[in-house]
């Protein structure tokens, strides 16, 4: 049962049997607005390419009726991609979002502080040794943890809210770079060719399996984070803050870190590495919801939405040539992130 | 003697440094003649550098292994000089043409060229040193903005995102046009094999430009890091000497970028060794990064070759491999160097 409480304007104070929480009215009416112009655009997605169908064919072709040509092209062909398109962004936004939050830091997210490419790394290895498929997700989960294990652990002593700790992760970024360039020129000529677009970050052919184990990866960290949100609120606070507040700052990190490597690595074995929606996506998250506390569904439902506008315009903008999402959000995202660099008075804790 | 081994670099006479380091240049030129792929054995080598030997060892080490040292050589005194130079105008150990974007900007005009249908053998360099200079206004533009308070790892942080946006859009091109794109991939990382001699004529005059220049700037510029007003009450004018170096790290980033592709992280670790090893005076550290940058990037080669037979690693692919650590080493620093 929902009740208002009349002294915190803007709230709703949902309580069923012994649990109680706040519900920001605000964020929840975007999130909302969010969710449905992520299904038009989806369903807008579905329709364009070489086939063009209306909105109607699609949501009939969807829901098994109309035409067997169209339910073909909808449900074999481009509702994989969609779905990986989907799903990418959101874990890569919400690892961001994560990552932000924990490292109090605004540029420290995967893409920059060299966890994608190291977890490229990971799994190109597993794809140039073996063919075993499932492998390449396993790789990238190793891959991530290394790299967040090595970033995290080179701060240690300077702290991870300047840029140095930035630095130290680009550095770690280059040297992963290489490990992929140097396992990707050992290989016959078309191995390579075939996998440079998804070396930049592409959702030109994902593999069905791996975007399952995205998929439920994904759902286990939203549910995750939806349960953790008012524990996760509190990141932002001083230590000393929230552990008078009852909670282990050690424990808070640990768990966030660990969502926030989970989500990177079954991403990036999905889509490569497309770093940069992690950046933009909680930006435009914080942006857009004007949000007290961590956004994270928001951010989720940003990165969705980034990563699925960016697949549609690289399919379609410049037909037949298609250029992977990897290339177009580091077109859009590269300035952005000079931008916030040279801001006179840069926010830097978040 | 004990001298030799001062414990403070700055108070080490620089004969004890420079003769083991050009020492240890030109051996590793020797090896980079008489190690390698395929079947010329070192004593094949060796014999034909005496003059003699069989027609194919004649052929390897005069065609294939002496242009490949020479560019090599070239490139590294390009790259070390120019990250001396940048760290110096800069006032940040972390300025490096390759971390700033200033070889991603002359990779991205040389692919622009080649998309456009020109051809990697006959191309220009002054389309790379054009690139270049962009690449370098781009920065310094940057690190005005920041102005003198901020930290100068923010520096680096633009870099990055200037190459990750000038990277993407060279792939841009590399999608829209296969035959470049099999050029350009293998460019991309950086290789000093498979050039000619008459490529290197065209170089000359740039790097004839860029040393009188560099000469001419070493004083004005060894004030300048004591400070502007101490520049200018000693006679020099800040601003232009600014602009000479903008305009010689130009010269030789593009130069370098031409003949060899982006290689990144050379221009950090050579002066960051110099300094090392003869202190922070750029009157010091410039003709140590003469024979070192060469040194890197000539051993890198070598090692290029060997460990992976009988194809061949990218050449800045193993630069990055040394280089990130060194940034690693300096960025872990309790205090940032100050230049």
């Amino acid at each position: 049962m929902i009740n208002k409480i009349s002294s915190f304007t803007g709230y709703s104070y949902l309580s069923i049997g012994p649990y109680s929480c706040l519900l920001d009215k605000r964020a929840i009416t975007r999130n909302f607005i969010l969710a449905a112009i992520l299904v038009l655009v989806c369903i807008g997605g579905l329709g364009s390419g070489t086939v063009p169908l209306s909105p109607w064919e699609v949501v009939n072709a969807l829901l098994g009726k109309g035409d067997a040509m169209a339910q073909f092209v909808v449900q074999e062909l481009r509702l994989k991609r969609l779905l990986a398109g989907i799903y990418t962004g959101a874990a890569f936004s919400l690892a961001g979002c994560l990552m932000q939050t924990l490292a109090r830091n605004r540029l420290a997210t995967p893409g920059i502080i060299g966890i994608d490419n190291a977890a490229m790394a990971f799994a190109v290895s597993s794809i140039v040794s073996t063919s075993i498929s499932i492998a390449p997700s396993a790789m990238a989960l190793a891959g991530s943890a290394t790299a967040a294990a090595l970033a995290f652990g080179l701060s240690a002593h300077s702290g991870t809210r300047g840029y140095r700790f930035i630095v130290a992760g680009i550095a770690i970024g280059s040297v992963a770079g290489a490990m992929t360039q140097i396992m990707l020129s050992q290989v016959a000529v078309d191995t390579a060719n075939t996998a440079y677009p998804w070396t930049v970050g592409s959702l030109n052919s994902p593999s069905k399996l791996m975007v399952h184990i995205l998929g439920v990866g994904l759902l286990i960290c939203l549910i995750g984070c939806l349960l953790l949100t008012h524990v996760f609120s509190l990141l932002p606070f001083s230590d000393p803050v929230v552990t008078g507040l009852g909670r282990n700052m050690k424990h808070l990190r640990l768990i966030a870190l660990s969502l926030s490597i989970l989500l990177t690595g079954l991403a990036v074995s999905v889509a490569g590495p497309v770093g940069l929606i992690a950046l933009i996506g909680p930006e435009m998250a914080r942006v857009l919801m004007q949000y007290r506390g961590t956004p994270l569904i928001s951010s989720a439902l940003t990165g969705s939405l980034i990563m699925v506008v960016a697949d549609i315009a690289g399919r379609t903008a410049f037909s037949p040539v298609e250029i992977p999402v990897g290339i177009l959000t580091s077109i859009v995202g590269g300035p952005y992130l000079i931008w916030v660099l040279i801001r006179q008075d840069t926010n830097r804790s978040l | 003697m004990a001298f030799l081994f001062h414990p403070i670099p700055s108070q080490r006479p620089m004969s004890s440094m420079l003769v083991p380091v050009y020492a240890l240049f030109v051996l590793c030129c020797f090896c980079s003649l008489l190690f390698g792929a395929g079947s010329v054995s070192p004593m094949d080598a060796v014999q034909v550098l005496l003059g003699q030997g069989t027609d194919e060892a004649i052929f390897v080490v005069h065609e294939l292994r002496l242009p490949r040292t020479i560019i090599g050589l070239i490139a590294g005194v390009c790259l070390g000089v120019s990250g001396v130079l940048m760290q110096s105008v800069t006032r940040n150990p972390l300025a490096e043409p390759g971390l700033l974007g200033v070889s991603a900007g002359s990779a991205f005009s040389v692919a622009l060229a080649l998309a456009l249908g020109m051809s990697v053998a006959t191309l220009p360099i002054e389309l790379a040193q054009v690139g270049a200079l962009v690449g370098c206004f781009f920065v310094i533009g940057i690190a005005k903005l920041q102005g003198q308070r901020n930290d100068p790892i923010r520096l680096v942080l633009a870099g990055a995102a200037l190459t990750s946006l000038l990277t993407a859009l060279t792939s841009l091109l590399l999608m829209y046009n296969e035959f470049a794109a099999d050029e350009i991939r293998f460019w991309i990382t950086g290789s000093i094999a498979g050039k000619r001699f008459d490529q290197l004529v065209e170089v000359v005059p740039s790097l004839v430009i860029a040393s009188l220049c560099s000469l001419y700037i070493v004083r004005p510029l060894a004030s300048l890091i004591l400070g502007e007003n101490v520049a200018i009450g000693l006679g020099y004018r800040p601003q232009r000497v600014r602009l000479i170096v903008v305009f010689v790290v130009a010269l030789l980033v593009g130069t370098s970028t031409a003949i060899a592709g982006p290689i990144i992280f050379v221009g950090l670790v050579v002066p960051f060794v110099a300094r090392a090893l003869v202190g922070t005076d750029i009157r010091r550290t410039l003709w140590l990064c003469l024979p070192l940058g060469p040194l890197m990037i000539i051993s890198a080669d070598i090692l290029s070759r060997l460990i992976a037979q009988p194809t061949e690693m990218p050449l800045g692919v193993l630069t990055a491999i040394i280089g990130a650590p060194v940034l690693l080493l300096i960025v872990r620093a309790q205090r940032l160097p100050t230049l």
